[in-house]
């Protein structure tokens, strides 16, 4: 009944993609932080984050995705998005979000 | 006066059942009619509450309540807890992504209510298709 969440890692000629599976929430945002911040904190160029897999988000996932823009920009690397949910785009559109990632 | 159902549930202060809410939520909601897009934006307002309540209920023991009163045309949703400190839960948190997601969702929202058994209430009414 619990939700779950998969993140695999895929190393790129320049950066790292990320494939984000599953729900962030409550349950899992921890998870996902960890796995997030070990993977920027890892690599050394920008990050592309696959949420084909991702079904639900909410303000605690959107509350990581800010946190590793953060660390990524004090080193002046960028995170794509690529592939969201029309219901999971609606949340970074909203919270204006959208203007601070860069979304394919 | 418009006739309602009402369903209720009650949860634990727990992050593992907040998908259990997420789940009634849909049911409900797409029992009502409400389209597949309007159905996940309920279920987001409803999850933002209950991250809410169990954040500042600091692991205690006991539950919360979701009330839904199912209505021809809208749906109330009212969350209830028996906690003392959850009275106004995001008096503090009035700018955050939480409240704003939920204020973008939902049609009315009543929070930090005074002198009432609910601690926030939140409405969503079927559009009328033209």
């Amino acid at each position: 009944m619990s939700s779950e969440l998969t993140v695999r890692t895929e190393k790129l000629e320049k950066g790292a993609a990320v494939f984000v599976s599953g729900e962030i929430d409550i349950y899992t945002s921890q998870q996902f932080k960890e796995k997030l911040y070990n993977i920027v904190d890892n690599s050394s160029d920008d990050l592309t984050i696959d949420c084909s897999g991702l079904n639900y988000m909410d303000s605690m996932g959107l509350g990581i995705f800010v946190g590793a823009l953060k660390k990524m920009k004090t080193a002046d690397r960028n995170i794509h998005i690529i592939n969201m949910k029309d219901n999971i785009k609606k949340l970074f559109v909203i919270t204006g979000l959208d203007k601070l990632f860069i979304i394919h | 006066m418009e006739m309602y159902d009402k369903i209720v549930l009650q949860l634990p202060y727990k992050a593992e059942y907040v998908s259990v809410a997420r789940l009634t939520t849909s049911g409900v909601a797409y029992r009502m009619g409400f389209d597949i897009d309007t159905v996940e934006d309920i279920k987001v307002a409803v999850s933002e509450v209950c991250n809410r309540l169990i954040n500042v209920s600091g692991n205690c023991p006991g539950a919360y309540e979701i009330r839904y009163e199912i209505g021809e045309s809208s749906m109330v949703i009212t969350f209830v807890s028996d906690i003392d400190s959850a009275g106004c839960i995001f008096k503090d948190d009035e700018e955050g992504l939480g409240m704003e997601i939920i204020n973008a969702f939902m049609d009315d929202v009543e929070y930090c209510p005074e002198n009432k058994d609910f601690i926030l209430s939140m409405t969503k009414r079927i559009e009328e298709k033209s």
